[in-house]
C-alpha cells in the first residue's frame, strides 16, 4: 500500500471520475518515470472500481485513456500544457516536485509524493531553534514534506504545552496553496505576491486581519504588524531550488535549513546568499550588453506571453536590440550559438529560472533583473521577485527621475555611452538625421587585417564583422570536384583513426 | 588684500606671449607646497607674514594633517614686472603684467597620477630639490616624465636654511653640495635630448637655478646678486653673473679675480664671497638680535623696514629681513617669466606629442600657433570635486580656441575612435571657471593657452577627455596621458548596512572620477573593488569615499588584495585535444611561453591587433626570432583583444577552418580572461591550434560547438604546460643613514625582497638602495620599515615587474597551491582545480 498512498492513487482517481475527464495526461519527472507503468495500472484498475460502483450513469462514458508524458521540454516543475495538447488531454497530473505555477488551458492535479521525515526530531529540532532565535519563526517547507507538516505541528503544540516557555514563542506554519489547478487566462486574475494584504478576499468574517504571503505554492498568513523580515525562516527540505527561491526572495531574513535526509539542522546559508551577490554582478553585466536575447522557457506558465512582450519593450526602450529563442532546457553549447548575444533572459517559472553557471558564455537573467538592468534609474535595492507574474505590474518610476548622465559602467570603469540618448538628441532635427543615416551607412570600415572585433549593435552587424562570411561558391574553377570516398565509423573514432 | 581681480587676470589671458603654465614637481618632502606658498603671497591672496606656514595649496583636511599634498592643485597668479627688470627680457611680450597658472603637486609616488595630468597642462616645470637630500627617486621619476611630455625645467635649490640654521656649513663645502644637487639634475635631464625643446640643462650662471627657502619665504637667483654687484665693480650683468658661479675666485685683498684658488686665506669663491657669506652674516646678526649692525647693513643693502617689523626678535627677525630682502616670488617668478615658454612657444614643439590626428589638418595647426581663432583643442586632465557634493569641475587646458559659458562642445572619451560614435557627446559647458586658490570665478570665457575649469560636464567624463567645438567632426582627439604607476592593489568594499548600496554605487562613481589612477570595478561574484597605486593611495581614496562621496554611510573593506597572473614556464608536454559537445569535433593545441619581453612589447603597444601585420610581422622576426610566415598567422590577443597573449594557427591544409576561427577567438577570449589556475587573468601564454577535425555538417560545428571546445583545449593545453603564478613587484628605493641600513635589510628579507642596488649619495652620509618587493608583502611595509629604522627611513614603491612564482602550483602543498586556493575561496569558486582530464577528451 506504500506504493498507493505515495502516488495518492484513490485521490487521483477520485479527481478524474468526479470531474469526467476522459483523456488524462500524467506528466513524469525524469526520476519517477520507472514508476510511471505501474501507476497507470494501478489508476486504471481504481478508476474501473469507481465506474463500477455508479454504473447508473456509466454506460454514456467511455473509458478514461491514461497517457504518460516523460521528458518535458522545458522545467519538470511546470504543467507541460504544451505536451498534453499533443495527446489532446483534458487535464494533466503532475507528479513529483512542483513550482505550482498557475497554467493557461488545462486543469492539473499535482501529487507531490510523500517522502519520509523523522516527525519527532523534526519537532524537537524546531522547538530549540524557536526558543533559540527569539524571534517569531516562520516554517516552510518543501511540498514533498507537506504530508507530514500537520504531525510536526501537533508534536510542537504539544512540547510547547509541556514546557511553561511554550506560550510566548510565536511559531507560524505555511500551508500548501492547493494540490490542484485550474487555468487562469487571464493573468490579472493571478493571487499578487510580495507583501500585499488581501483584505478584500478574506472579509470581515475570517478570523483574522492578516497579511497573506505565498512563494512556491506555499502561502500563510501573519498578524498585521508582523513583516516576513521581522521573522527568522525555518526550512524543511533539501537544498533545491524551491529552497534557493524563498533564500533570494527573502534575502534580509535568517534563514535555517533542516535537512529531512540527514536530520539535522544547516545553519550556513552563505553558499545561498552569494548566489544573491553574483545575481547582481550579472545584473551589472547585463547592463553592458547589445543585444539582448529572451529565451522562451515556457509555453504554458499563465501571463508568459505579456513579460515577453514587456520585456521586449523594455529592452527597445534601452536602446538595444532583442531576439526571441524558443529553446527548451536551454544548455551552453545551445546558448552559444548565438555569440552575438551579450546577455539572455530566461522567461520561466520562479524555480528554473536561476541558472548560473560559469560555464555559460554570455550571463543568463530573470526578467526581474532585466527590468533592473534596462530600465534608467532603477537600482539594485535588495529586494528580488523571481515569480515573473509578479512583475507584470511592477512599474518602474523610470521617466520620472530620468537624468542625461552618461551610464557608468562598473564592469569596464568608466562612463559608457547607452545608444538611447544618443539616438534621441539626433532625430532633433530631420534634415540632419538623414545626414547620420548615411554617414553610419557610409562608415569607415577597419581595416580588414585589424584582429579587433567592434561590439556589434544587431546580429546582422555581428555578421557583417565576423572573419568567416560563408564559403565562396565561385572559387576559380568551375570543374566538378572528383569523387572522395569520405571516412566512416563513428565520431568517438573514426575507422581510419584506430590505429592512432 | 587681494591686489587683483577677475577681470584682470582675464584681461591678461588674451596676452598669450605673457602667459606661463608651470607645475611644481618634486619628491616628497622637498617643500614644494610651501614654496607655492610665497608664491602666492606675491600675488597677494594670503600675508606675506604667514606665508610658509599655511600651505595655501593643500586644501584638503587631510593633507593639512598628514602635512603632504594629496591632490595637485592649480591657482592663479597675477604679477606685474617693473620696467627695469624686463630690460633684458628678448621674447616677445605684450606689457609688463603676466599671468602664472602654478599647479602644485603632490611628491608622494602614490600620487604621482596627479602629477602626469598637472604636466600635460602645463609648459615649465619648477623642480625643487632638497639641498640637503639632493635629487631623489621621485624628482628623477617626475623630471623623466616632465621631459617626456616636452615640459622645459628650471630648478630651485630649497631648503637653504637649513644650511645656515641647522648644519652651519661653511661656504666652499655648500657649494660643493649645491653644485652636486645641480650637476645630479643636469644629468637625468641630459639623457632627455630633445633637438626640439633645445638644451634643457640647467646652469646658476644663466639663471635657471635660484636658490630658495621655502619655509621662510625667500629665495635668490645669481641675477639678483648680479644686478647688486655689477654697478659696484662696474661691469655688466651677464658676466658678473659668470663670475658668480664655477671656478672664480676673488680675493678682496688684491681686488682680483682669479680661475683658480691662489691659497691665501682672504681668497674665495665668487658664490661664497658675494652670495653666501652676506647672507650667512646677515641670518647671523638676526639671530643673534645685533641690531645695532642690522639697521646699517640692511640701509647698505637697501632694505627698508617697517617700523612695527623693527621690534621683532630672533627668528621672526630674520624671516622678515630675509623677505624683504630677497623675497621668494620675485626671484622664482622672474626665472619663470624669464627661462620658460610662454603657451605661444611651448605649444610649437609640444603638438607633435599632444595631437594624435595629422599633424598638417588644421586642429594640429591652431595648436601650434595657439590660435584663439581657431576651432576650440581642449584637453581635460582631471575632475575636480566640487563643493556641492557630488558635482565635479572639468578641469583642463585650453591648446586653441576659445572655451565659453553656455559653449556646446563635442566630448571625446578616451576610448573615442574617431569617425565613430562610441565614446562621444555633444553637451553645453555651463560655466567657465578660474581659479584662484581656494575661491572660484566665473569668467565669460577663457582663450587658448589657459586653464580652465568648466562646470557641467562631469557627468560624461570619468577622467579625461578632449573637447572640441560641436561641428568639428573630423578632429582627432589628444593624446591621452601615460601614467608611471599602475592600479595594482585592490580591496573590496561593501557596505555595513545593506540598504546603502545606492549610495556605495554612487560614491564610488565618484570616486572613480576624481582621482586619475582609481579604478572601480567589480568582481564576478558581486563585490566591488577599488584598485589603486598604493596602500597609501587607497587609504585615501577609502577615506575620501566614506567621508565625501558616501555622506558618512560606514563601510567594510576587506583587506587589500593582488591581483596575479596566470602563465606557463614550458611548451606543453603534449598535443591535447578535446571533443565539442556532440563529439564531432576535435581541436588539438599546444601552449608555450612567450618570448622574453614579448608580453611588455604587447602591453606597451608596440605590437598589438591593430598593427599593420607586415610590421608586426617584422617586429617579431628580428626581435623575437619569430618565423616570418607564423607571424602572419596570429589569430587573436587576449584577454580584451588587446592582452599579452595569443592564439596562432600552426594547422596545415584543414578544411573550414576559417569557419570556426571566430569561435575559437571567442573561447579564447573568455579562457584567456579567466585562467584555469585561480580564474585570474593569463600572460605571455601563446596557443598554437595544431589541428582541427571538424563535422562535415555546418551546423554540427557551430559556435555552440566549437567556443566550449576551444575554451576547454585551452585550459588543458595551460595545465599540461607547467602552469605558473606571475605576481605583481614593487620597485622600492629607500633613502636613509648607513645606521638605519641594518632594519631595511632585514626588514626587506622578512618580506621576500632582494636589494640590487646600494649605493651612497656621494658628499652625504645617505644611502640610496633599490630593492624589488613582492606587492602582496608590501602592505605594512612602510610602517615596519619606519619602526624598524626609527623613523629614518621612507620607502616609495612603484609597479614594476611580474614575477613568475617558482613553486608548482599543482603540486598540492606547495605555496602557489596554497595561494591558488586562497583566491578561489574568496572568488567563491570550488577550492579545487578543475582537473585537466575535465578538459582533456582522449579519443
Amino acid at each position: 500500500m506504500e506504493f498507493e498512498s505515495y502516488y495518492e492513487i484513490s485521490r487521483t482517481a477520485d479527481f478524474i471520475h468526479t470531474r469526467n475527464f476522459t483523456r488524462v495526461a500524467l506528466q513524469f519527472p525524469d526520476e519517477l518515470l520507472k514508476d510511471s507503468t505501474r501507476v497507470v495500472r494501478a489508476l486504471k484498475d481504481r478508476l474501473r472500481v469507481l465506474d463500477e460502483s455508479d454504473t447508473n450513469h456509466s454506460d454514456s462514458k467511455s473509458e478514461v485513456r491514461l497517457f504518460v508524458m516523460a521528458d518535458t521540454t522545458y522545467g519538470s516543475c511546470c504543467v507541460d500544457e504544451v505536451g498534453a495538447a499533443h495527446a489532446n488531454a483534458d487535464c494533466v497530473i503532475h507528479y513529483g516536485h512542483t513550482c505550482l505555477s498557475p497554467t493557461t488551458t488545462l486543469p492539473a492535479l499535482f501529487v507531490f509524493g510523500k517522502d519520509s521525515i523523522d516527525v519527532p526530531t523534526c519537532a524537537k529540532t524546531l522547538s530549540q531553534y524557536s526558543l533559540s532565535s527569539g524571534k517569531p519563526v516562520l516554517v516552510l517547507f518543501g511540498l514533498e514534506y507537506a504530508h507530514s507538516m500537520l504531525d510536526i505541528k501537533q508534536r510542537l503544540l504539544d512540547s510547547f504545552q509541556t514546557s511553561s516557555l511554550g506560550s510566548e514563542l510565536e511559531v507560524h506554519f505555511a500551508d500548501v496553496k492547493c494540490s490542484s489547478l485550474d487555468p487562469s487566462p487571464h493573468h490579472e486574475n493571478v493571487v499578487k505576491g510580495g507583501e500585499q494584504a488581501s483584505n478584500a478576499e478574506s472579509g470581515s468574517s475570517e478570523s483574522i486581519a492578516g497579511a497573506r504571503h505565498h512563494i512556491g505554492g506555499l502561502f500563510w498568513e501573519l498578524p498585521k504588524e508582523r513583516r516576513v523580515k521581522d521573522c527568522s525562516l525555518f526550512w524543511i527540505g533539501s537544498e533545491n531550488s524551491a529552497f534557493a527561491n524563498v533564500v533570494l526572495t527573502f534575502n534580509g531574513c535568517e534563514i535555517v535549513r533542516y535537512d529531512a535526509k540527514e536530520s539535522w539542522l544547516v545553519t550556513d546559508v552563505s553558499k545561498q546568499r552569494r548566489i544573491l551577490k553574483r545575481r547582481y554582478y550579472l545584473v551589472e553585466k547585463a547592463k553592458d550588453a547589445a543585444i539582448v536575447g529572451i529565451l522562451v522557457g515556457t509555453l504554458g506558465l499563465a501571463g508568459y506571453l505579456h513579460i515577453i512582450h514587456q520585456m521586449k519593450e523594455l529592452i527597445t526602450g534601452a536602446g538595444k536590440k532583442a531576439y526571441t529563442l524558443v529553446m527548451g532546457k536551454p544548455n551552453p553549447a545551445k546558448l552559444a550559438n548565438f555569440p552575438e548575444c551579450g546577455v539572455f533572459i530566461y522567461v520561466s517559472c520562479a524555480q528554473t529560472a536561476l541558472m548560473d553557471s560559469k560555464e555559460y558564455l554570455a550571463p543568463v537573467i530573470t526578467p526581474f533583473e532585466a527590468t533592473l538592468a534596462f530600465s534608467r534609474g532603477s537600482q539594485w535595492t535588495g529586494a528580488y521577485v523571481m515569480e515573473f507574474q509578479d512583475l507584470i505590474d511592477f512599474s518602474t518610476p523610470e521617466e520620472a527621475n530620468r537624468s542625461d548622465e552618461a551610464r557608468y559602467s562598473f564592469l569596464q570603469g568608466g562612463y559608457v555611452e547607452d545608444w538611447d540618448s544618443q539616438e534621441n538628441t539626433e532625430e532633433e532635427n530631420g534634415a540632419h538625421a538623414l545626414v547620420t543615416a548615411t554617414e553610419k551607412a557610409l562608415q569607415l570600415r577597419d581595416n580588414r587585417n585589424s584582429l579587433i572585433e567592434g561590439t556589434a549593435r544587431s546580429g546582422a552587424e555581428f555578421f557583417a564583422t565576423r572573419s568567416f562570411q560563408g564559403l565562396d561558391i565561385n572559387n576559380g574553377s568551375l570543374e566538378p570536384e572528383p569523387y572522395v570516398i569520405g571516412r566512416s565509423g563513428k565520431a568517438s573514432g573514426y575507422q581510419d583513426e584506430k590505429n592512432r | 588684500m587681494v591686489k587683483f581681480t577677475a577681470e584682470e587676470l582675464r584681461r591678461i589671458m588674451d596676452y598669450k606671449h605673457n602667459i606661463r603654465n608651470m607645475s611644481v614637481i618634486a619628491h616628497v618632502d622637498h617643500g614644494k607646497s610651501t614654496l607655492t606658498d610665497s608664491l602666492v603671497a606675491a600675488a597677494g591672496i594670503i600675508a606675506q607674514e604667514v606665508a610658509g606656514d599655511v600651505r595655501m595649496t593643500d586644501t584638503r583636511q587631510d593633507e593639512a594633517e598628514r602635512g603632504i599634498t594629496i591632490k595637485s592643485t592649480g591657482i592663479s597668479l597675477y604679477y606685474e614686472m617693473s620696467d627695469e627688470s624686463l630690460k633684458s627680457y628678448k621674447g616677445e611680450r605684450h606689457g609688463n603684467e603676466y599671468l602664472i597658472n602654478l599647479i602644485d603637486s603632490p611628491g608622494h609616488v602614490d600620487f604621482s597620477s596627479e602629477v602626469t595630468a598637472a604636466l600635460r597642462i602645463t609648459d615649465g616645470a619648477l623642480v625643487v630639490v632638497d639641498c640637503i637630500e639632493g635629487v631623489c627617486v621621485q624628482t628623477e621619476t617626475v623630471l623623466r616624465q616632465a621631459l617626456g611630455e616636452r615640459i622645459r625645467p628650471v630648478l630651485t635649490v630649497n631648503k637653504m636654511d637649513r644650511c645656515f640654521l641647522e648644519l652651519q656649513v661653511d661656504g666652499e663645502e655648500a657649494y660643493q653640495t649645491f653644485q652636486r644637487v645641480i650637476e645630479n639634475a643636469n644629468v637625468i635631464m641630459a639623457t632627455y635630448e630633445d633637438p626640439l625643446l633645445g638644451d634643457v640643462q640647467v646652469y646658476p650662471e644663466k639663471g635657471t637655478v635660484a636658490f630658495s627657502a621655502g619655509l621662510h619665504g625667500w629665495a635668490f637667483t645669481l641675477t639678483n646678486f648680479a644686478k647688486m654687484y655689477a654697478s659696484k665693480f662696474g661691469v655688466d650683468e651677464a658676466k658678473m653673473m659668470e663670475r658668480l658661479w664655477g671656478e672664480n675666485f676673488f680675493d678682496p685683498a688684491t681686488k682680483k679675480w682669479t680661475s683658480k684658488n691662489t691659497g691665501t686665506a682672504t681668497c674665495k669663491r665668487g658664490f661664497v664671497q658675494f652670495c653666501y657669506e652676506p647672507i650667512k652674516q646677515i641670518i647671523a646678526t638676526c639671530m643673534n638680535d645685533r641690531k645695532d649692525k642690522l639697521w646699517p647693513m640692511l640701509q647698505k643693502l637697501g632694505v627698508v623696514m617697517k617700523s612695527d617689523e623693527k621690534d621683532l626678535m630672533g627668528k621672526p627677525l630674520m624671516k622678515r629681513v630675509m623677505q624683504t630682502w630677497l623675497p621668494a616670488s620675485t626671484a622664482l617668478l622672474e626665472m619663470m617669466i624669464f627661462h620658460l615658454p610662454s603657451p605661444a612657444k611651448a605649444q610649437k614643439y609640444r603638438v607633435e606629442n599632444l595631437y594624435e590626428g595629422p599633424q598638417d589638418d588644421v586642429y594640429a595647426s591652431a595648436i601650434r600657433n595657439c590660435d584663439p581663432e581657431g576651432p576650440l583643442m581642449l584637453y581635460v586632465s582631471k575632475m575636480i570635486p566640487a563643493s556641492d557634493k557630488g558635482r565635479f569641475f572639468a578641469f583642463g587646458r585650453v591648446f586653441s580656441g576659445k572655451v565659453s559659458t553656455g559653449l556646446k562642445v563635442r566630448i571625446m572619451g578616451p576610448n573615442y575612435v574617431p569617425g565613430e560614435k562610441k565614446d562621444l557627446y555633444v553637451k553645453s559647458v555651463q560655466r567657465t571657471v578660474i581659479w584662484m586658490g581656494k575661491k572660484q570665478e566665473t569668467v565669460e570665457d577663457v582663450p587658448c593657452g589657459n586653464t580652465v575649469a568648466m562646470v557641467g560636464l562631469d557627468q560624461f567624463i570619468t577622467k579625461n577627455a578632449t573637447l572640441t567645438n560641436e561641428k568639428e567632426v573630423d578632429a582627432h582627439p589628444i593624446r591621452a596621458m601615460k601614467f608611471s604607476v599602475s592600479p595594482v592593489v585592490r580591496v573590496a568594499v561593501q557596505c555595513k548596512v545593506a540598504s546603502d548600496l545606492p549610495k556605495l554605487v554612487e560614491g564610488l562613481k565618484r570616486l572613480a572620477k576624481s582621482d586619475p589612477m582609481v579604478v572601480c570595478t567589480m568582481e564576478e561574484s558581486g563585490e566591488h573593488i577599488v584598485a589603486g597605486a598604493g596602500e597609501l593611495h587607497l587609504e585615501i581614496c577609502l577615506k575620501d569615499l566614506q567621508d565625501d562621496f558616501m555622506g558618512g554611510a560606514e563601510i567594510i573593506k576587506s583587506d587589500p588584495v593582488v591581483s596575479f597572473r596566470e602563465t606557463v614556464l614550458e611548451r606543453s608536454c603534449r598535443t591535447v585535444m578535446s571533443k565539442s559537445p556532440n563529439k564531432h569535433n576535435r581541436l588539438y593545441m599546444e601552449a608555450r611561453p612567450m618570448e622574453d619581453g614579448l608580453a611588455e612589447a604587447i602591453d606597451d603597444g608596440r605590437i598589438g591587433p591593430r598593427d599593420d601585420p607586415k610590421v608586426r610581422s617584422k617586429i617579431l622576426s628580428e626581435e623575437f626570432a619569430w618565423d616570418k610566415d607564423l607571424a602572419k598567422k596570429i589569430w587573436c590577443f587576449g584577454p580584451e583583444t588587446t592582452g599579452p597573449n595569443m592564439v596562432v594557427d600552426m594547422c596545415k591544409g584543414v578544411q573550414y577552418l576559417n569557419e570556426i576561427k571566430d569561435s575559437v577567438v571567442a573561447g579564447f577570449q573568455w579562457a584567456s580572461k579567466e585562467g584555469a589556475l585561480a580564474e585570474e587573468n593569463m600572460r605571455g601564454i601563446c596557443f598554437e591550434v595544431c589541428d582541427v577535425v571538424l563535422h562535415a555538417d555546418a551546423i554540427h560545428r557551430g559556435g555552440g560547438q566549437v567556443i566550449p571546445t576551444a575554451r576547454r583545449v585551452i585550459y588543458a593545453s595551460q595545465l599540461t604546460a607547467k602552469p605558473r603564478l606571475l605576481e605583481p613587484v614593487y620597485l622600492v628605493e629607500i633613502q636613509a643613514p648607513e645606521q638605519a641600513l641594518g632594519g631595511i635589510y632585514s626588514v626587506l628579507n622578512q618580506k621576500r625582497g632582494h636589494v640590487f642596488e646600494e649605493m651612497q649619495r656621494p658628499g652625504t652620509p645617505l644611502y640610496n638602495i633599490k630593492a624589488y618587493l613582492p606587492v602582496i608583502e608590501s602592505f605594512g611595509f612602510s610602517s615596519t620599515l619606519r619602526a624598524a629604522t626609527s623613523g629614518q627611513a621612507f620607502p616609495q614603491c612603484v609597479f614594476d615587474h611580474w614575477e613568475m612564482m617558482s613553486s608548482d602550483p599543482l603540486e598540492s602543498g606547495s605555496q602557489a597551491a596554497q595561494l591558488v586556493a586562497d583566491i578561489r575561496k574568496r572568488k567563491g569558486l570550488k577550492e579545487q582545480m578543475t582537473p585537466l582530464s575535465d578538459f582533456e577528451d582522449k579519443l
